[in-house]
């Protein structure tokens, strides 16, 4: 505070303002030669570069120093608005300055009905908070008075027939990891539960190997892990879930009478006769339908060409469920069948399906393509057929890449459905933004037809790619 | 201005001229106070109903049939080639018990079931199932084989053998499965009201001359799977016999449902290898079984001979 007090010097008190120069603010390196002259005079500028000297900074920095602060007044009087007229108007009306007058009637209003706009923009930040923060998944979780997302697991079997009969390349983990995000997202976003289970081949016994007939133990863990969940959804590496805006409750859980179907005879490629017609049987079992209602459907298998498959079904928690998972695998049938039973459960349950009655009246199916479509390669190389193949224009709900590792590229059929996946779901600001690039890309091309067109063409997938 | 507010008020509090009379009872019901009272009530009578449907909706339709029939449907497989006195003889053995119990009866025939190329022991599981079907409200369903005969009629295996706190008490428990040294034994800690399968052991294991079975669910299951095809088509030695010991041994959903109780309660051998314990027919026991009478070059007539004497004479001393 020192440096406040003007020193006196022989000839009388300095002013400081008069003699120093615009520029010493900020200035922190002390200042040799004064204006002024002789050293001994002390000037204000003098004593505060001494004492910023000392210090190592200066103690004070005069304001309205730099451009703005020495013409601030000059310029904005010539600015067209006046802050000066204001008061000569008097009690802030804006006579004759319409949009003034149209914002200050705006604002009148709003204070007056600011308890039912203050309502409003509640439920609006409600609404926002609700979807910024984890509460809409708890609440899609909760099975009381929410979605009931807590009541469905899906069961992914990462690292199929991996282990000790085959090595896992690069591509290999790509896929695993795209395939466990991609399920990940799906069972957050809508309060799941995600049980990844390692496949890998395992001794079981110590004289036998019982490769991939793990599901069924894989599907009983799951169980005993999540004590609350009704449904458990079977879900091969190689799927990839193309809608995750689909909930499972109301794509499939919600319209269950509508959409899956007890008589086989709908859809029946392994030509199982149905209804079963011994007559030791009771009429349930040997009705068309079980008994018709959708409490006693325990089990959801899609249908591909070959009959059954297991790529992609669901389960329900219930003692039929005990059962079915009991007498699934029998070291009889293993021993008599498992050379002939190649897709192992798959044809396992196709056989028991047929040959033990008390099953069928609990198992319905469901039409591939809601939760198990094929990609072209699978069931017929072209890829259109309505029953099995993906449909873009339908928005399918999950691709399964069955078979993929049987000479087809399992990674790039992966990368293009997920591509395309990101490309259908993109959000209006997204869609905007590439409608754009597309539309400048276009007019382009129509400029340098003929040459560039495949390059252009190349240009634009990498595009997409990076939605 | 508006004019001022008299001060002196009217005696009487306006009454709101509607062109409706209302009754005063129902007047006083719509004031406000009350009203609330009503709606609540309304909406906790809706809440009510709501709950009672949801419960109802479990509990309906054909699990509450069972148990309003007849308690015990005997079901006993009857060879078409077989001496048909002898055959007669034995239908009336059981419809003399049925009759004294309120039971029922089923005699079919082992050719009736579409056995393709397994023996035809294997009809009595087909026919138990076909028994179901028929007599879906009966509560237990008690395969008794064509060797076998009731000796004593008095005695009423629903209630002596086939209620929850009988079957705790006589269940054997922690007992091989396959004598003598199985390592899957049967279950310690299971609840009379949870069995579903009742059986015994003769000295070579779980027999099928005679059983029970509760009438259900889990019973399809278990028929279904014991009558699958890979089974009848697998040589077990002894078919049927050995594929149930086979299923009871390795799906624990079976053996949970399964209590073993000594084999004199109701599959005393006559003859033939009984369990070494508690087989063996005495006088007083429910069944006399004569296993493996109708195979080979033996006869049950001849071997059942001495005991149809003994059940004619009690029938006269029971009639005089």
């Amino acid at each position: 505070m020192s440096s406040r007090s003007p020193s006196p010097r022989p000839g009388g008190w300095s002013s400081p303002g008069l003699n120093t120069p615009y520029d010493t603010g900020g200035r922190t390196s002390p200042m040799r030669g004064y204006a002024n002259g002789a050293s001994q005079n002390v000037t204000w500028a003098s004593a505060q570069a001494r004492s910023a000297e000392v210090k190592g900074y200066t103690a004070f920095n005069p304001r309205n120093q730099g451009f703005f602060g020495r013409h601030f007044r000059r310029i904005s009087t010539n600015l067209p608005f006046s802050y000066a007229e204001k008061e000569k108007l008097g009690r802030g009306r804006h006579q004759g300055n319409k949009p003034m007058q149209i914002l200050y009637a705006l604002g009148r209003n709003l204070w007056r009905l600011r308890k039912p706009v203050g309502l409003v923009l509640f439920l609006v930040l409600g609404v926002i908070l609700f979807y910024a923060t984890p509460l809409h998944r708890v609440y899609r979780r909760s099975a009381l008075f929410g979605g009931g997302g807590s009541k469905f697991v899906i069961i992914l079997a990462a690292n199929q027939g991996g282990g000790v009969m085959e090595w896992k390349g690069p591509r290999e983990w790509a896929i695993e990891r795209d395939s466990v995000k991609n399920k990940k997202k799906y069972t957050q976003k809508w309060g799941y539960d995600l049980e990844i289970v390692d496949m890998s081949t395992k001794k079981r016994y110590a004289h036998e190997w019982r490769e991939s007939w793990e599901k069924v133990d894989t599907i009983r863990n799951a169980m005993r892990k999540y004590p609350h969940a009704e449904w458990f959804w079977w879900l091969d590496t190689n799927t990839f879930i193309m809608e995750p805006s689909y909930s499972l409750q109301s794509h499939i859980f919600k319209r269950l009478q509508y959409d899956t179907y007890r008589d086989i005879n709908k859809y029946n490629p392994l030509n199982i006769s149905h209804p079963l017609t011994d007559e030791y049987l009771d009429p349930e079992t040997r009705s068309l339908n079980g008994d018709g209602k959708i409490d006693s459907i325990n089990m959801i298998v899609p249908q591909d060409c070959g009959g059954f498959n297991l790529g992609s079904f669901f389960v329900r928690r219930s003692v039929w469920t005990d059962r079915l998972l009991d007498i699934w695998w029998d070291p009889v049938g293993y021993e008599q069948k498992h050379m002939e039973w190649e897709h192992k459960e798959q044809d396992a349950l196709e056989y028991m399906y047929t040959n033990q009655p008390w099953i069928r009246p609990h198992v319905a199916f469901i039409n591939q393509r809601k939760i198990n479509s094929f990609p072209p390669g699978a069931c017929g190389e072209k890829g259109d057929d309505p029953q099995i193949h993906y449909q873009e224009k339908d928005r399918d709900f999950l691709v399964n890449m069955a078979g993929c590792e049987w000479g087809r590229d399992c990674w790039a059929e992966m990368y293009n459905y997920r591509q395309l996946s990101n490309r259908l779901n993109r959000n209006p600001w997204e869609k905007f933004k590439d409608w754009i690039s597309d539309s400048i890309k276009h007019m382009k091309e129509s400029k340098k037809k003929g040459k560039k067109d495949e390059k252009g063409k190349k240009d634009e997938k990498a595009k997409k790619g990076n939605h | 201005m508006p004019p001022r507010k008299t001060s002196r008020p009217p005696p009487y509090a306006a009454r709101n001229q509607s062109s409706i009379p209302i009754p005063p009872a129902l007047r006083n019901l719509l004031r406000r106070d009350k009203l609330r009272t009503i709606v609540l009530g309304f909406l906790g009578f809706l809440t009510i109903i709501w709950l009672l449907r949801r419960m109802g909706g479990g509990s309906g339709g054909a699990a509450a049939v069972i148990g309003s029939g007849a308690p015990v449907v005997i079901v006993t497989v009857i060879d078409p080639r077989a001496n048909s006195a002898w055959v007669e003889k034995v239908k009336r053995n059981r419809e003399d018990y049925a009759s004294r119990h309120g039971y029922a009866t089923f005699f079919p025939n082992n050719t009736d079931y579409p056995l393709k190329s397994s023996p035809l022991s294997w009809a009595k599981v087909p026919a138990v199932r076909h028994a179901m079907a028929l007599n879906p409200r009966a509560t237990f369903f008690w395969y008794l084989d064509s060797t076998a005969l009731i000796m004593n009629p008095s005695i009423a295996i629903h209630s002596h053998l086939l209620t929850p706190a009988r079957l705790e008490k006589l269940m054997i428990v922690n007992e091989p499965v396959v004598p003598p040294d199985s390592v899957i034994k049967t279950f310690g800690n299971l609840k009379g009201d949870r069995i579903d399968v009742v059986v015994t052991q003769d000295k070579e294991g779980i027999t099928q001359s005679s059983f029970v079975v509760r009438n259900g669910e889990w019973a399809k299951y278990f028929l279904d799977a014991w009558f699958d095809p890979i089974y009848r088509s697998y040589n077990f030695q002894k078919a049927e016999a050995h594929a149930l010991e086979h299923i009871v041994q390795w799906h624990g959903t079976i053996l949970a449902k399964l209590a073993l109780v000594p084999q004199n309660l109701f599959n005393s051998y006559a003859s033939g290898p009984a369990h070494p314990k508690n087989g063996q027919y005495r006088e007083g026991d429910l069944v006399a079984v004569f296993p493996g009478c109708d195979r080979d070059k033996r006869n049950c007539a001849d071997e059942m001979q001495a005991f149809f004497d003994v059940l004619e004479g009690k029938n006269k001393d029971s009639q005089n």
